[in-house]
């Protein structure tokens, strides 16, 4: 899959540079509008459809929604930071921080915004999600087990579950894919709430 | 953008509704995951011709990449760093609660 997504985005690139004509660019916006009402119903079937961390959200307890929201706000907090340290404005790096790790969907959001911010968000959740994977044996062995969930973002429900699961324990594996079905859902809320306070 | 933001709300509740309530048949389900990976790839690659036609995008590739670097690397600490406060704040309000000793299984699942 990721394949196909680097695939996709290097071929549209080349294609938008060489090849179709700047009148057609114009249109894109409203193509990606469509599309991505199209995408986020599918998000939303796929969220609806975890039963078992809602059932686990149950019987763990309501606490555990404290995790994903403090990393949301730790992320976004975090963004801000940087954003004024690059001196660009702190909606836009808020809104590329609130991707949580989901590149496709973050820039995706954003390229009805503007094609910077869109390949920021893209750039800057790619590198959420490998940082992660590089350093979540290391947090878990020195910081804390919960605290490995925070670099994971959205992706602790699917890519990045499996190294938490495999550097802690199963309580907090379940806890990170809870938290990771959270941020997910954040995901399409925040960013274009974000950019909106522009 | 507050249209949009609504608009974006409300596909993914309908979609969250109909997926919880498995309201849509097995078959259509499985070729769900066919028509998202389609529309997710197809909106990849307008999202692509968007930023190669922009040439200010392409010329500062490298530059995009460093800020993407920084934003990345301030959110992940913070992450971190808000859950461990938070979770030291919640250890110090508890054992100021609690005689010290009696609360230790307790403070192992926190």
């Amino acid at each position: 899959m990721t394949v196909y997504i680097v695939v996709a985005v290097v071929i549209g690139m080349i294609a938008g540079h060489f090849l179709i004509p700047d009148t057609w660019i114009s249109s894109s916006d409203f193509i990606i509008d469509i599309g991505l009402c199209i995408l986020l119903f599918f998000v939303g079937l796929d969220i609806g459809k975890q039963k078992t961390a809602f059932q686990e959200l149950k019987e763990l307890g309501a606490g555990i929604i404290f995790l994903p929201v403090l990393i949301a706000m730790g992320s976004i907090f975090g963004g801000v930071v940087a954003g004024l340290i690059i001196g660009i404005p702190i909606n836009e790096s808020g809104a590329v921080s609130a991707g949580f790790g989901w590149w496709t969907l973050s820039a995706v959001i954003l390229a009805g915004h503007s094609s910077e911010l869109s390949a920021m968000a893209f750039m800057s959740n790619v590198l959420r999600e490998l940082i992660a994977i590089i350093t979540i044996p290391f947090i878990s062995k020195y910081v804390g087990d919960l605290e490995s969930i925070a670099p994971s973002g959205a992706t602790a429900m699917d890519t990045t579950l499996p190294i938490i699961s495999n550097c802690t324990n199963s309580r907090t594996a379940v806890v990170a894919f809870i938290s990771g079905v959270i941020l997910s859902t954040f995901v399409p809320i925040l960013v274009p709430f974000l950019i909106g306070l522009g | 953008m507050g249209f949009r933001l609504i608009l974006y709300l409300l596909v993914l509740f309908v979609g969250a509704f109909l997926g919880y309530k498995e309201l849509l048949s097995r078959n259509i389900c499985q070729r769900v995951s066919k028509i998202q990976m389609v529309s997710l790839l197809f909106l990849l690659f307008v999202m692509g011709v968007k930023i190669g036609a922009d040439d200010r995008v392409i010329g500062s590739f490298m530059e995009i990449g460093t800020k993407a670097l920084i934003i990345t690397v301030s959110s992940i600490l913070f992450s971190i760093l808000f859950v461990k406060g938070f979770r030291i704040t919640a250890r110090k309000i508890k054992s100021m609660k609690k005689p010290q000793g009696l609360n230790n299984k307790k403070e192992s699942l926190q």
